[in-house]
């Protein structure tokens, strides 16, 4: 067989959603991805390496290779930290790659009719729907309040079950109540109003951190920012794509444009640095499906709450001190999938009497990662290690992050392992030196 | 085909999850950096010292697989790929730093420690590696060894081979050879130390290094000067030279290179400029207020559009990091990048330029170029697509009729790369039949059923050595 001229060569893949040739072919495999991907570092096996990936990814397109098991496993076993992405000179992004590849998977190896429904049922009812959501995490505060949650924990009958489950539960914070229903569609700014804002409440942050991302409103607030948070967003979709179910985020995705284009806001900013990412890239992924013109409209208002504050500048007349040495760890998405990593530096720097204590390998994964560290609890545990490692060599008293999946994974390391440090999100900390 | 028994036996002598052989390892362990050559190995092996790389041995040589060491495969002359499958020995696993030893001022490594892990650990102990490729984050001690590489303190300071003090290699008939010491002053018989670094794999297989350290310069100054065409800036080279002052690196970078870095580092490179040169002088603060004060002064001479010195060393090193990455960089414009390593002497940088240029026009191609300036070692980057057969041919007529000028001027075809796949019709060219019948028998010596990475640096002319193809894959050229 003879190489073939064209561009958008998809050999061996689905038709549907197969990565671009070009996006594949741009890999000229100097290996600057190498030292920086965490499941190369856990395995010294170059398939599990983002030029390995993106070499695999090219193999199927040019009919070397059918899609197999192992381009399967690679594509879920990819943390889709994007710390290739970052490192790469020739531009390669070899986690979206693998992101596409992991649709891909469920078109080859499709699930058995409980793991297909089970599937369905999380992506397709339960996270588009805020509503059904928050009914079903009912039952997990009860549980919480009664007690139950106590009993449980100590009596070890989740070693009974799946491993994973066990560490989900151990993950869970103290929950409250869902802020969705409580926050009001519209706050007025307080002081000399600098714009409105529409907030993108994430699905986690208001489930597991309401607290947080109440800090958040209560802060832009503060700043001069009338807040707009539409009641019927929907999940960005962050989950859906991690997954490879590229058709429902992008239902998802087209509601949202919409819902928040509607909203005539000057800006749109989130506290999930995972939703942030996925914003960023509804370009990408409606790419033919919506007016090219309001998809970059979109794109431009997004902003990362770090982002923003440290964009239009923090008013910190006023600021109450908070006395703390914090280190601050930088979520993927944020720093990689967004290029964030300057902004909550400065930020931290400006809350008065916070001291930042840079820790080695900021950047570097806490093996999180969606449903990462539940799938590979053990490969997980040990990017953790790494990282509560350099958490400890700072001795800071808090660690600051920036986003709710790194938080749950650092919360629950810190503690399994008798840390001392207190899990932040930065807007908590800004809360905090915010006054009423 | 490797036999199933020999698989069982590599897993029993080395551990089940050190052997690899599902195709999907196999596919992607039969490249490195190289653009167009990519072949498969029968099996991959990851040993964890010098006698599982000798057990390893052992099993090839009784199955008669070909055996191709490699490190991370940075290489950009094929010298890692497995023309003719076989076992691929991948060193990474053996990577721990053994010894730095701060009274003799060495340090002994395994083949497969990272470049820049040493120099790390070096300089927490005040001590200084020079070599610097650079791919130094990712390649290993035991690639910059076979291929002898250079990097950007190559003018000052040398190349991997001037730091090798002493080298445990293992050879295809079982025995080990170690070779060198930790003596400053060692003739004793012939050089072997010599002549495995550079070998390419095609000798022995190294497992343990020691390399020499120096004291680090204690002080060093960093220039950026801009120019409006590159034959200033090759001019601007020489005259430095010719006024007898060596900085550690003088690096150059052309428009489309200066844009492509700058599209990845944005650390404001000038776009409009024709060319850039990154100079840096270091050693004692006298000499170096002395050396940078000329430099200057010679920039000013040559009339350079601008002239920056760096404000402080993170700045200087956010400059080297940038130019480190100029290759990958380049390869935003074009899926392509087909890179060669000409060397010529300093003398002739300005007119290489202009070969350069000429040709770009001729064979109407895009061309990046950077490199080494100052020790002559350019690598000017056609900038193709692989897909294109027309533009392919017309890349290797550009590469063909520049090597006759840098060979007519007394240059090299390889300056820190090696041979390999990519480089043996220029060598033959360069060194002659004569050449190649010694190479052939200093080979033979040492392996003499030629399993050792067979078909690197020059050919066999034996029959057997047509590239082995797969069932189910193809294999590029």
């Amino acid at each position: 067989m003879s190489r073939t001229d064209d561009k958008d060569l998809k050999g061996n893949f689905k038709p549907q959603d197969a990565p671009h040739y070009d996006d594949v072919l741009q890999c000229m495999r100097c290996g600057f991805c190498l030292p920086t991907c965490p499941t190369y570092a856990l395995t010294g096996r170059e398939r599990s390496s983002p030029r390995g990936r993106v070499a695999l990814a090219r193999a199927v397109a040019e009919q070397k290779l059918e899609f197999t098991q192992a381009v399967k496993e690679e594509s879920f076993f990819c943390l889709d930290c994007r710390a290739c992405t970052t490192a790469c000179p020739s531009g390669v992004r070899a986690g979206e790659v693998m992101e596409i590849c992991r649709s891909q998977s469920h078109a080859f190896y499709p699930l058995g009719t409980a793991g297909k429904a089970f599937r369905e049922f999380i992506l397709q009812k339960m996270l588009p729907s805020p509503e059904k959501l928050e009914t079903s995490m009912l039952p997990t505060r009860l549980y919480q309040r009664l007690g139950i949650q106590w009993l449980v924990r100590h009596s070890k009958v989740l070693k009974l079950g799946p491993g994973w489950m066990e560490k989900a539960e151990g993950m869970l914070p103290e929950l409250d109540k869902p802020l969705r229903t409580q926050l009001p569609e519209r706050i007025e700014a307080k002081g000399k109003k600098r714009g409105k804002v529409g907030f993108f409440l994430g699905c986690v942050m208001t489930l597991m951190y309401p607290g947080v991302s109440r800090q958040t409103v209560r802060v832009l607030v503060h700043q001069g920012f009338e807040v707009i948070t539409p009641r019927n967003t929907k999940c960005c979709g962050a989950p859906h794509l991690s997954e490879g179910d590229r058709q429902t985020a992008r239902e998802l995705a087209l509601f949202n444009l919409d819902l928040f284009l509607d909203q005539d806001v000057d800006y749109i900013v989130t506290d999930c640095a995972g939703c942030g990412a996925s914003l960023k890239e509804y370009e990408e992924l409606l790419e033919g499906q919506a007016e090219h013109a309001k998809l970059a409209k979109f794109r431009s208002k997004i902003r990362d709450i770090t982002e923003f504050l440290a964009e239009v500048g923090l008013r910190t007349e006023g600021l109450k001190p908070v006395n703390k040495t914090v280190t601050y760890h930088e979520p993927c998405h944020l720093c990689h999938a967004q290029g964030v990593s300057a902004q909550p530096r400065k930020l931290l720097k400006q809350i008065p009497g916070v001291e930042l204590r840079e820790m080695a390998e900021a950047s570097w994964c806490c093996g999180s990662a969606a449903t990462w560290g539940l799938k590979y609890s053990e490969e997980s545990q040990k990017v953790l290690d790494r990282k509560l490692g350099n958490v400890r060599a700072t001795g800071a008293e808090a660690l600051v992050t920036a986003n709710p999946g790194c938080h749950l994974q650092l919360a629950w390391g810190v503690r399994e392992a008798g840390m001392p440090q207190q899990v932040l999100h930065l807007m908590e900390l800004l809360g905090e030196a915010t006054p009423d | 085909m490797i036999s199933t028994t020999a698989i069982e036996h590599l897993k029993e002598k080395l551990g089940a999850q050190n052997v690899l052989y599902e195709k999907e390892d196999l596919l992607v362990l039969g490249y490195d950096s190289t653009p167009g050559v990519h072949h498969l190995p029968e099996v991959v092996v990851y040993p964890t010292s010098t006698e599982q790389v000798l057990a390893a041995m052992e099993i090839a040589q009784r199955e008669g697989l070909p055996i191709v060491p490699r490190g991370s495969g940075t290489g950009l002359s094929g010298g890692s790929v497995p023309v003719q499958g076989g076992m691929v020995i991948c060193l990474t696993r053996m990577n721990r730093i053994l010894e730095i030893d701060e009274e003799n001022l060495t340090a002994t490594v395994e083949a497969g420690v990272v470049t820049l892990d040493l120099f790390n650990a070096v300089a927490a102990k005040g001590l200084f590696y020079p070599p610097d490729p650079g791919s130094q984050k990712i390649s290993t001690l035991g690639g910059n060894v076979m291929e002898n590489a250079g990097g950007l303190r190559g003018l000052k300071y040398g190349v991997t081979r001037d730091y090798v003090m002493a080298l445990k290699c293992v050879l295809p008939d079982g025995s080990i050879l170690t070779t060198g010491g930790k003596s400053v002053k060692d003739v004793a018989g012939y050089n072997f130390k010599d002549l495995l670094c550079g070998s390419e794999g095609t000798l022995g297989i190294i497992t343990e290094i020691t390399v020499k350290l120096i004291p680090p310069p204690k002080d060093k100054r960093t220039f950026l000067a801009y120019f409006n065409d590159m034959r200033t800036a090759g001019e601007a080279v020489s005259k430095i030279i010719a006024a007898k002052i060596i900085p550690s690196t003088m690096e150059i970078m052309d428009k489309a290179t200066i844009n492509c870095v700058e599209d990845y580092v944005k650390i404001g490179l000038p776009r409009q400029m024709a060319a850039l040169l990154l100079i840096e002088v270091d050693g004692h603060p006298a000499m170096v207020a002395e050396e940078a004060e000329a430099v200057e002064k010679i920039l000013r001479e040559v009339n350079a559009a601008e002239v920056h010195v760096a404000k402080t060393a993170e700045e200087a090193a956010s400059l080297a990091a940038a130019r480190r990455t100029a290759l990958s960089a380049l390869a935003r414009v074009s899926p392509t990048t087909l890179l060669e390593d000409a060397t010529v002497p300093r003398s002739r940088l300005a007119d290489t330029f202009d070969e350069i240029e000429r040709l770009t026009e001729k064979y109407q191609l895009k061309v990046g170029t950077f490199g080494h300036a100052g020790d002559g070692n350019l690598h000017p980057t056609v900038l193709c697509d692989e897909r294109n057969a027309d533009e392919m041919q017309r890349a290797h007529a550009f590469y063909n009729e520049l090597y006759e000028k840098v060979l007519a001027w007394g240059g090299t075809v390889s300056g820190e790369h090696g041979i390999g796949l990519a480089k043996k019709e220029y060598l033959a060219r360069q060194i002659g039949p004569g050449g190649v019948a010694v190479m052939k028998r200093i080979k033979q010596s040492f392996d003499p059923k030629g399993l050792l990475n067979p078909g690197k640096i020059f050919d066999e002319g034996d029959p057997c050595s047509k590239p082995h193809v797969e069932e189910g894959f193809r294999v590029s050229h």
